[in-house]
């Protein structure tokens, strides 16, 4: 949250994940090295890490892309979106390893400058079957790069949310990039259809599970209300909210999160103002409303973060009429106090 | 040849960039950011590369603050 900033926010269980995917990278590596070294071992050391690196980084881009889906498809998986940043700046490290060895070994070895010679001396851009695929994953690798350096809450803030998103939402064209980089390279360098096929189930998995998210964002975002009274509608059973936990209503464009929370409701915007997580997703930790995201936390009685933190989200009367919830989707200005329902 | 004329003045602009990171975290960071009050120096480490991209921006946001003082 708005305290001092540190250079990585690490807790008991980042490091643990930080860990795991460490331990991955490198058993991965060693296999794959291992491996082709048996199979091929006419490769030399720089070609087997190009691939080995190209490889790692490729699976970990499609298990960064799948999180999110997973995550609103299954809540089970929203311990992996908590640590994704770590994940991206890992895949950007391993591509750029790639893209170091890539360069020195094609481009590196003449008196043209490398930057130079990986934009000249393949010229083929008219041809599908010549095209100089390795400039596509150059593209890629600088909007991956600018992704990593922009991944700490400090470029959050002074970018401004808006403009951060959008550059971390270039995700998907370097994805496209990337694709084409592997596919283009695959026609001209590879005869064995394995790697086409392993492409084509990574892809296909992800677009169906960002089909199954988006249909069921936009199912809850148009769901009817039926019962209106003096600005308030009837969303749901007070025992349709679990304790501690919240449920998510879109009304009138507004997204609202309806905590229970000692023998209380309240609602507040369901928008984080860290990175826009989903507040609803999440659950009361130390009396405070807790993004499933990053942790931000928010008092439920009035959406501000408790001090020394500055965060506020709008609130929202609700109330309770025998065992039905009313939510009045009027907000108030972010951090205002309101009492909340009993029940 | 297009991309023998870009790669100088990108040069250029990160090495601009550079040279502007070094102030930035020294001074210029704390002043933009009240976050980065007793941020510890590997947060200060971490923001060069960001910054000397961005160095523009941060500019221009250090010279607004720096203005908000004065006023």
């Amino acid at each position: 949250m708005s305290a001092s900033y540190q250079a990585v926010g690490w807790n008991k269980q980042k490091k643990k994940y930080d860990w795991i995917i460490f331990s991955f990278c490198v058993v991965y590596l060693i296999v794959f090295i291992g491996v082709t070294a048996y199979v091929n071992p006419d490769y030399t050391f720089e070609t087997v890490l190009v691939r080995s690196t190209s490889t790692l980084a490729l699976l970990l881009l499609h298990v960064i892309l799948s999180i999110g889906p997973l995550a609103r498809i299954n809540k089970k998986f929203l311990p992996l979106l908590y640590n994704r940043r770590h994940l991206g700046v890992t895949m950007f490290t391993v591509a750029l390893v790639h893209a170091s060895f890539g360069i020195f070994q094609f481009h590196a070895l003449g008196n043209v400058n490398p930057l130079v010679s990986l934009f000249m001396s393949n010229t083929n851009y008219g041809s599908l079957a010549d095209f100089p695929f390795q400039a596509l994953g150059f593209f890629a690798l600088i909007i991956f790069f600018l992704m990593a350096i922009t991944s700490h809450d400090f470029w959050l803030h002074n970018l401004g949310p808006k403009v951060w998103k959008t550059l971390h939402m270039m995700v998907y064209p370097a994805y496209f990039l990337i694709i084409m980089h592997v596919m283009l390279g695959v026609i001209q360098y590879e005869t064995n259809p394995v790697f086409v096929l392993i492409l084509g189930v990574g892809s296909s998995t992800l677009i169906v599970l960002h089909l199954i998210a988006g249909t069921r964002e936009v199912k809850k975002d148009n769901e009817e209300f039926g019962l209106k009274q003096d600005g308030f509608v009837m969303v749901c059973g007070v025992n349709d909210i679990e304790d501690n936990r919240a449920k998510m209503f879109c009304i009138d464009k507004e997204r609202i999160a309806v905590f229970k929370f000692e023998r209380k409701l309240f609602a507040v915007n369901n928008v984080c103002k860290h990175q826009n997580g989903p507040l609803g997703e999440g659950k009361i930790v130390d009396g405070c409303l807790t993004c499933p995201w990053h942790g931000y936390q928010y008092l439920p009685q009035n959406g501000q973060s408790p001090p020394p933190f500055k965060e506020k989200v709008s609130t929202y009367d609700v109330k309770v009429q025998g065992q039905n919830v009313w939510v009045n989707p009027k907000p108030y200005p972010e951090g205002t106090e309101r009492k909340g329902a009993n029940f | 040849m297009i991309i023998e004329i870009l790669l100088v003045p990108v040069g250029l602009y990160l090495f601009c960039g550079f040279v502007f990171a070094i102030a930035f975290i020294v001074k210029g960071v704390s002043v933009i950011d009240e976050g980065a009050h007793g941020g510890s120096i590997g947060f200060r480490i971490i923001i060069i590369p960001g910054t000397m991209v961005f160095w523009p921006l941060l500019l221009k946001k250090w010279l607004r603050a720096k203005k908000q003082q004065h006023d």
